[in-house]
């Protein structure tokens, strides 16, 4: 069996298992849990390691026919792309169930969703088929709103829930749309997705099929991951969410909605990707501009974690539109980072605000001198968060500039703007008014013992290890998102020197930049 | 070997800082010694690398690849050149006497050990700016730096205003980074390199390779160095930078740090050789070059900030107003592309500039932490090394031969002279004023009769904080004469700079151009005499006297943080609290409780349909069957 198919089974296996405890035995049903997940994570860390980075194409592949006569099989692979992707919800996902600790009611129930959602989080990514890629991200968002409702935090919980799964499901229904359009418009009688890959590959499809259905995706994707302007669910429902649930959907969940987009929509859409990307260009900075002034206004800390989370994502989304091969490279980079990131610091102030609901920033001030694990994590995460090197989100920002800054000037200007200032303005903001500053008494107990701390060290840690040495995340992308780019762009980024020639040398105005772009389409035809 | 060494030298530092921050963080001792050994010893392999010069020629050793991808490709090396091991010896020198001096000066401090690694993690940010040699490399230390100093002007966080001190450092730090990194971005999209050498070879082959964004590119670069090296606009977190540690003042915003600006324009000075030129649109612009606005920059920066300093009353703020009146002296200098000059000034202000604030602190520490200079005095008899050095320090500050800053300071204003009229009164302007400020502390705070009683306790440090200083006191006494410049001169001249025997050094200046050497000299002595006779015996600040308006103006430092405040408050404050109404009234009220609502209500009304009585039911009936009637006939 393929150790793919065995980090999808382990959580699964453990939610079946997890039946069978009898209520009241919490430690046995967090044994239990605790166990699956770390076997995942160790199942995920071997894939990583004995990932050739060389070799085009998927490895680790295993194919289990389910409906052959639509073409639906459990086909799971990883390539550079996604295997990163892959160890980022291992390690988010163990974590996030590590700290789980703070349930304290109907913990199976909670513990057999949270698996649930474990278990969809690493299908979603491993699978290599529409159908499955679909199911599996349905399979983990059902029990997020299940728990945001029983679980959550907050009086607005249950309408953060409503919200949040209206939206959501909203998003999800055009990605179904979507997905089965292509199905049909491809015509390969087959939800593989290398296999329509191939077929669109000799036989694309239409411009304006193209166009539409890439509208339809990205706008559906882009709901799923809070694309300006359908943002409005995120802060609310990470503020009301239990911290688990937090950490799993902000770092892992969204990531769905960028994976498509990059592994699905790009490739199969070129044409429909050129006539979108400047449309996506554009929204990106109301993501990392204005939900970056939002965040320079919030009071709450999960407020402030949550508006700067959609705008981080906004990198995520220059990086696409940016159709170059540093700037996607750049975007998988800002996912893992923000994965592990955005875990981290939903972690961090889930433990503070399980301690004083509905602590606001400046009502208490000298945290760092009080809890000073806490204090010392959180303002690591939150200088991580404003891009500061030595962290990975920084390796990603700045292979997102760099890649957009050819395509879209005027923007990535604004955008290098939003990161710099704006983010360093919010999150140091966050620092001195409430870990900074005299101490106040606030009796917030600080997370003391090696065990309990681990998590936290873990994200951490692989942040800091990742950013200092990207080497090891970026070793096997360069096949994978040459897939991504259309051959004539691939061959154009080998060449150093057109690549400088086609660069717009004067920085003009943002329509010479999209002529850029409609120039080289009308090359491509 | 070279390698070995740079590798040492880079990382002990950030090693003694991780120890200290796992594993030793309760043994304060222990961390302090840690430290103390890790700059130590890093300085002596910078030693020995300048004195195993034929070891190395020139250029990026070690270079690993860090980002390896189609388009971008990014090393991480040691660049090792005259430039490079002048400021790694600079770096080492001062970092080293500040470390030992730190021992006594924060003893008993709660966060002893965190202090220290503090300085460890800003000693390896600023080793890796100096040996970096391509643009990102420089980023990602340039960051790194204004990170640690971020850390340690926080230090006492718990103190509001050095936590509001720290965040504004940060911030105003990352105003100048944006327009850095978008210079970055330009100098890379123009030649598709980010090393030095690459862009270096770019531009000299073709001198127009950046086209119309020749000069947008040195400004965006110049921003960089702005924020730094805390030029104006961008000054106003250095003098509040002062809420941190004196040693931390003396090194981080004193010596080093604030010079890293400089260096990098030094580094990098060969962007602004490039053909000067504007995009169409701003063609207008043409008579302003890339090296005419850094030079004024740096002119208006040294003139402010001297004439604020004159009416400060806090030590450090004094002392931090002069860094920033000689860094502007710096930037002037790199402006009229004599990067030389500006580097022979920063490695003589690093020592003596250093130096003040260790002078400082040890009156700060023998007084209680007293600051306001208008509560010492006196101090002369009961603290004599002290009052030594600090004199010495000062009168190289000023410029009085044969102090170390004497010759640099006369080699900016002697290119000022050839280039410039404007900048070279200016010049001769800010010297009077440097004379005057510095002896105006000098009286206050050594002479005269003691202001409080505090003082009459005060004694000399121990040996740890006396000798870093009297170190440091013989490097700005002979740092002129040491053939500093000659060492620079082989590498960014073309061509030697004839050597020659250092006591005909002694009176180079006044052979060479008489003229300058002693219009110096005479602006130095007005300003001594102005400051002692207003000053020598003054119970409180006579000046303002006659001149309330002026004397306002400048105590509160020419309004500009004020400006900044209302400038930000209607700017980006104003947008984010509209972005913050928009998303919480239109987008999520409007629109999304709109469609809540309108669904919600066409629910309801469609509810009262449902009312259960036949006789409604079969009216709607009969009414739909109409309908569907007209409509079918109509078609």
């Amino acid at each position: 069996m393929s150790p793919l198919l065995q980090i999808i089974g382990w959580p699964f296996l453990g939610m079946l298992l997890l039946f069978f405890v009898p209520r009241g035995r919490a430690r046995i049903v967090r044994g239990v849990s605790v166990f699956t997940v770390f076997m995942s994570l160790v199942t995920a860390l071997y894939v990583f390691i004995r990932f050739s980075p060389g070799q085009a194409g998927f490895q680790f592949e295993q194919t289990l026919d389910w409906i052959p006569a639509l073409g639906v099989s459990l086909h799971v692979g990883v390539d550079g792309l996604n295997l990163g992707l892959l160890v980022m919800a291992a390690l988010v996902a163990f974590a996030s169930v590590c700290i789980s600790r703070e349930v304290k009611t109907r913990e199976k129930e909670f513990y057999i969703l949270l698996l649930m959602m474990t278990g969809g989080a690493y299908g979603m990514f491993a699978v290599l088929d529409l159908l499955f890629f679909y199911v599996f991200h349905e399979l983990a968002l059902v029990p997020t709103f299940i728990m945001i409702g029983v679980w959550g935090r907050g009086e607005r919980r249950v309408y953060a829930a409503y919200k949040m799964a209206v939206y959501l499901s909203l998003g999800a229904l055009l990605v179904l749309v979507g997905f089965i359009a292509i199905y049909v418009a491809a015509g390969a009688e087959s939800f593989d997705i290398p296999v329509i890959a191939e077929r669109l590959q000799s036989a694309p499809l239409s411009e304006s099929t193209q166009s539409w259905i890439f509208a339809v995706l990205m706008f559906g994707f882009g709901i799923l991951v809070a694309l300006w302007p359908f943002h409005t669910w995120a802060p609310q429902g990470y503020a009301s969410a239990p911290t688990p649930v937090a950490m799993l959907h902000a770092g892992v969940l969204k990531k769905f909605g960028l994976y498509g987009l990059i592994s699905i929509a790009l490739p199969l859409m070129p044409a429909g990707a050129r006539e979108w990307l400047p449309v996506l260009a554009w929204l990106c900075v109301g993501n990392l501009l204005y939900c970056g002034l939002v965040a320079m206004r919030q009071k709450d800390l999960n407020l402030l974690i949550g508006n700067s989370s959609v705008a981080h994502m906004g990198f995520v989304f220059l990086g696409i539109a940016s159709y170059q091969f540093l700037g996607i490279t750049g975007a998988i980079v800002v996912m893992i980072a923000h994965g592990l990131l955005a875990a981290l610091s939903f972690g961090l102030s889930g433990h503070l605000y399980n301690q004083k609901p509905g602590l606001r920033i400046g009502e208490h001030t000298g945290l760092l001198k009080e809890v000073p694990f806490v204090g010392t994590a959180l303002i690591m995460a939150m200088l991580a968060g404003c891009g500061v090197p030595g962290f990975l989100n920084f390796v990603g920002e700045l292979l997102v500039f760099f890649g957009a800054w050819g395509v879209v000037p005027w923007i990535t200007v604004v955008c290098v703007w939003a990161a710099l200032v704006v983010g360093a303005v919010y999150m140091l903001r966050a620092i001195r008014y409430m870990l900074h500053g005299t101490a106040s008494n606030s009796g917030l107990n600080d997370i003391n013992g090696a065990w309990l701390r681990m998590p936290y060290a873990l994200l951490l840690g692989c942040l800091l290890l990742l950013g200092v040495y990207p080497g090891l995340l970026l070793r096997g992308i360069k096949p994978a998102v040459d897939n991504i780019l259309p051959a004539s762009d691939v061959a154009q980024v080998m060449n150093r020197g057109e690549v400088v020639d086609a660069m717009p040398i004067t920085v003009g105005t943002e329509e010479s930049g999209l002529s850029e772009m409609e120039g080289s389409e009308n090359d491509s035809k | 070997m070279t390698e070995l060494l740079m590798c040492l030298i880079l990382f002990l530092p950030l090693l003694s800082a991780v120890l200290i921050t796992l594993v030793l963080k309760r043994a304060a001792g222990t961390c302090g010694k840690l430290a103390i050994a890790a700059a130590v010893a890093s300085f002596g392999f910078g030693v020995l690398v300048f004195a195993f010069e034929s070891q190395w020629h020139g250029g990026v050793l070690l270079s690993v690849p860090w980002i390896e991808l189609p388009g971008l490709s990014v090393g991480f090396g040691f660049l090792v050149d005259h430039l490079s091991v002048l400021m790694l010896l600079v770096v080492g020198a001062v970092g080293s006497a500040i470390h030992i001096y730190s021992y006594e000066y924060m003893r008993g401090d709660a966060g002893f050990s965190r202090y220290f690694a503090g300085l460890g993690l800003f000693m390896f940010s600023m080793y890796g700016i100096v040996v970096s040699g391509n643009l990102i490399q420089l980023f990602i230390f340039w960051e790194l730096v204004g990170l640690s100093s971020y850390v340690l002007i926080g230090f006492w966080y718990e103190r509001g205003a050095a936590a509001d001190a720290a965040k504004k450092a940060l911030i105003t730090n990352r105003i100048g980074d944006f327009g850095f990194l978008v210079g970055i971005l330009m100098l890379w999209g123009l030649t598709g390199t980010v090393d030095y050498d690459g862009i270096k070879n770019a531009l000299s082959e073709n001198p127009g390779v950046l086209g119309g964004l020749s000069t947008l590119t040195g400004l965006l670069i110049f921003c960089g160095a702005v924020g730094k090296s805390a030029q104006f606009p961008l000054h106003v977190w250095l003098p509040d930078a002062m809420e941190g540690p004196t040693p931390v003042s003396a090194l981080i915003h004193a010596a080093t740090m604030v010079a890293a600006g400089v260096y990098m324009l030094c580094r990098l000075s060969f962007v602004f050789l490039a053909t000067p030129a504007w995009p169409e649109a701003l063609s207008w612009l043409s008579a302003v070059t890339a090296p005419l606005v850094i030079a004024w920059v740096g002119g208006v920066t040294a003139l402010l900030a001297a004439l604020i300093a004159t009416q400060q009353d806090d030590i450090k703020r004094i002392l931090a107003y002069s860094t920033l009146s000689q860094l502007g002296y710096m930037v002037m200098a790199v402006g009229m592309i004599a990067p030389i000059a500006a580097m022979y000034h920063l490695t003589m202000h690093a020592f003596f500039k250093a130096l003040l604030f260790m002078g400082a602190g040890s009156v700060i520490h023998a007084i209680a932490r007293e600051q306001d200079i208008w509560k010492m005095g006196g101090l002369r008899k009961r603290m004599p090394l002290t009052f030594l050095v600090f004199l010495a320090a000062t009168l190289a500050l000023c410029g009085v031969p044969p102090f170390s800053g004497f010759y640099s300071k006369d080699e900016i204003l002697l290119v000022a002279y050839g280039q410039s009229p404007g900048l070279f009164v200016l010049g001769m302007f800010v010297a009077f004023l440097t004379a005057f400020y510095m002896f105006r502390l000098i009286m206050v705070v050594f002479y005269g009769k003691a202001r409080s009683a505090v003082v009459d306790k005060a004694h000399e440090g121990s040996i740890t904080m006396t000798w870093p200083m009297v170190f440091l006191a013989v490097l700005s006494v002979v740092g002129g004469l040491i053939g500093v410049k000659h060492y620079l001169g082989a590498e960014l001249a073309h061509g030697s700079v004839g050597e020659s025997q250092w006591y005909l050094a002694v009176f180079a200046p006044f052979v060479h151009a008489p003229f300058i050497a002693l219009i110096g000299l005479a602006a130095v002595v007005l300003g001594y005499i102005s400051a002692r006779t207003m000053y020598l015996g003054a119970a409180s600040d006579p000046f303002p006297a006659g001149r309330a308006l002026l004397a306002r103006v400048l105590r509160r430092k020419l309004y500009v943080d004020e400006v900044y405040d209302r400038l930000n408050a209607v700017t980006q404050e104003a947008a984010a609290v509209f972005a913050d109404w928009f998303d919480r009234w239109i987008i999520a009220g409007v629109c999304v409780r709109g469609a809540h609502g309108t669904t919600e209500l066409t629910g309801r009304m469609l509810r009262l349909m449902q009312s259960g009585s036949l006789r409604a039911y079969s009216f709607w009936f009969g009414f739909g069957l109409v309908i569907v009637i007209l409509i079918s006939k109509s078609l």
